[in-house]
């Protein structure tokens, strides 16, 4: 799927594997000190590490090799592919969210050299192994670092999302997406988007949406069954009951996991982890339900911004998040409109198909 | 001294009356290894020495041979669902192509002498299953290898770990089948990556040479097939290094014409997670740590 609104002005976020909060004379400092090690490091254990799967077309832009498969089928795909096997694919969405969570990995490698408490990003794709020597070929030329990857060769990659563990999700395939959640992974569906404005390049940004993202859908359920006014009142009622958690919940835990570390090190100011929630929920109301239930969990959110019902656009594209979650398509379409790199998570009852409907053509042998 | 005889006697006791046994070959300390006359006669023709792959697998792993109830029937043993699948893969090639010569050509082989004795009811049980079976080894603990290497044993496989290494030492190819492996319509075979590029040191050459041009038939039989509905898929694990060890593997398997079908690279995570949802029915180049 791909969102063509909105002008086709196109940026792409700078490389971020050069942040660096040193002074000169640190800089001065290590350059002297010529036992920095300047080997590749290992990747964590998977139980100790914070595992993002990525796709390979929603981490590297396939669209014309999508093409070729939608129109020409399997063999002439893998064809193509080989036949490029040296030209490494331009990014795709989930590129520059890659590339933050590498830059907060340098972080702490600095803070917590011995520490294996780190993002992991590993390669998750129905591809078949013929078109791995060009991802790899891809990811040298991007210097990412992804040492762990699945090629399933068209079988499913839910069982091996478990098997490392994974923290989070992200395929341009819907059919896997709502698979992983129903495993009780998170996860969300990621486009190739036209615009995608310039992120931050010492911060990564990760933005919320509030219902059947980090909460459940249980209010969502109570305004589409009875409308605006019972759903405040319902709110205001319970405003001291906590919601029930979302697919996303456990993913804001472990990013504030790793945002505890640089506060114990003294670095909540510049902290390079930010989080926000992006909610249609008022301040006035609604939103306190939201901001006790967080305090519940024992989970911190930086900036929770309530619109009251207002489009998110403005909001996002002041915020300038790697990357924003919500569960409902008519969002995730405005924020891509002003260049967010926005995914959907296919979750709860603003989903209105059902399983069956969406996508019959999606095929478990087609690449990913 | 190995000497061939031709058996045109029907034994009685050997099984039902369609089980003929044409050639027998003895060891020199009385082995016995016998061509079986399939029912079938097309693949047996087709089975030439040159083009088959042979796969030698024992009795021990076919068969669940404990059971001493009196009843002839063995329960099945862990290498059952390989047997099938490499049927599979046989009838599919000759589905392609009636005429095909490069066909799997499997060898039940006793590698003690107590299974050895048990030689009547091994054959009664084969044809029982309905497995094609076309050589029978009755070979002892001291003689089987002797019998895989003048079978030309492309492939040898046990799930007993030093059987494998015994044969390996001696320059005969093996691998230790899958204890774990579900029942998979698809004959699913594992290359363990980081032993593609570094081979074990310590089997001879001839075991490596054996491995490479087995690679090579078993690449030779995937290009048979289409991307899809493969009854043969080619899998790589690399276990230790990272993403350029496993791009090693892969070009180094190219070059010897196999293409991979799955590739995992783990980089350091623990193995048996993956190895469940794999479920090959054997791993190559294993170095035997599980």
């Amino acid at each position: 799927m791909s969102l063509k609104n909105g002008p086709t002005l196109t940026a792409r976020g700078p490389d971020l594997a050069s942040i660096s909060n040193r002074t000169p004379l640190e800089d001065a400092r290590m350059q002297l000190n010529p036992s920095t090690p300047t080997r590749k490091p290992k990747p964590p254990k998977p139980e100790n590490a914070i595992t993002i799967g990525v796709s390979a077309r929603v981490l590297f832009n396939m669209e014309k090799e999508q093409q070729i498969y939608q129109q020409q089928g399997l063999e002439d795909y893998i064809k193509y592919q080989v036949e490029h096997e040296t030209q490494p694919f331009n990014p795709g969405p989930a590129f520059s969210f890659v590339k933050a969570l590498e830059a907060v990995n340098t972080r702490l490698r600095e803070l917590y050299p011995d520490s294996e408490e780190l993002f992991d990003v590993v390669l998750m794709t129905n591809n078949h192994a013929y078109v791995g020597l060009r991802l790899i070929n891809t990811i040298n030329h991007h210097q990412l670092f992804i040492e762990r990857f699945c090629m399933t060769g068209g079988n499913s990659p839910i069982g091996y999302l478990k098997a490392y563990h994974t923290n989070l999700y992200l395929s341009a395939d819907p059919a896997k997406v709502r698979e992983a959640l129903e495993e009780g992974i998170a996860a969300a569906t990621m486009f190739t988007q036209e615009k995608m404005t310039q992120v931050s390049d010492t911060q990564l940004r990760v933005a919320f949406d509030g219902d059947a993202v980090l909460f459940s859908d249980e209010s969502e359920r109570i305004y589409k069954a009875h409308g605006l006014d019972k759903f405040f009142e319902h709110e205001k009622a319970h405003e001291n009951k906590p919601l029930d958690h979302g697919p996303l919940k456990g993913f804001l835990e472990a990013l504030g996991k790793l945002q505890k570390k640089f506060y114990g090190k003294g670095q909540r100011m510049d902290c390079p982890i930010r989080t926000y929630l992006v909610t249609a929920r008022s301040a006035a109301s609604s939103g306190t339900r939201a901001l006790k239930t967080l305090r519940s969990w024992g989970l911190e959110i930086d900036e929770a911004l309530f619109l009251a019902g207002a489009p998110k656009g403005p909001m996002l594209e002041k915020i300038r998040p790697h990357i924003f979650f919500d569960d409902q398509m008519f969002h995730v379409e405005g924020a891509a409109e002003i260049g967010t790199v926005a995914c959907h998570v296919p979750y709860g009852i603003a989903q209105g198909v059902t399983k069956k409907g969406i996508n019959d053509k999606e095929t478990s042998a087609a690449p990913k | 001294m190995v000497s061939t005889i031709q058996n045109t006697d029907v034994k009685q006791g050997f099984g039902p009356e369609n089980m003929r046994l044409k050639k027998g070959i003895i060891g020199k300390d009385s082995s016995l290894c016998l061509l079986a006359e399939d029912a079938d006669p097309v693949s047996s023709l087709q089975k030439d020495a040159d083009r088959a792959v042979v796969v030698a697998v024992t009795s021990r792993a076919v068969f669940d041979c404990g059971a001493e109830d009196g009843d002839d029937v063995y329960g099945v043993g862990v290498a059952f669902p390989l047997l099938q699948a490499l049927q599979r893969v046989n009838e599919r090639l000759l589905e392609e192509n009636p005429a095909e010569s490069l066909l799997f050509d499997v060898v039940l082989i006793t590698t003690d002498s107590q299974q050895q004795q048990q030689s009547s009811r091994i054959i009664s049980n084969t044809r029982h299953y309905g497995l094609e079976i076309s050589r029978f080894c009755f070979s002892s603990e001291e003689d089987f290898i002797e019998s895989l290497l003048t079978n030309h044993v492309d492939l040898f496989l046990s799930t007993d770990r030093s059987e494998a290494a015994q044969a390996s030492h001696k320059g005969v190819f093996s691998a230790l089948l899958n204890r774990k492996v579900a029942s998979s319509e698809q004959l699913r075979v594992l290359f363990c990556g980081d032993a593609v590029i570094r081979p074990d040191t310590d089997s001879p050459s001839a075991s490596q040479d054996a491995a490479q041009s087995f690679s090579a038939q078993l690449g030779e039989m995937r290009q048979r097939f289409g991307l899809l509905h493969s009854p043969l898929s080619i899998v790589l694990v690399t276990s230790r290094g990272g993403r350029e060890s496993c791009g090693t593997a892969l070009r180094t398997l190219r070059s010897r014409g196999v293409s991979v079908d799955e590739a995992y690279c783990l980089a350091g995570a623990p193995r048996s997670p993956f190895l469940s949802l794999l479920r090959p029915h054997f791993l190559l180049n294993n170095d035997l740590e599980d």
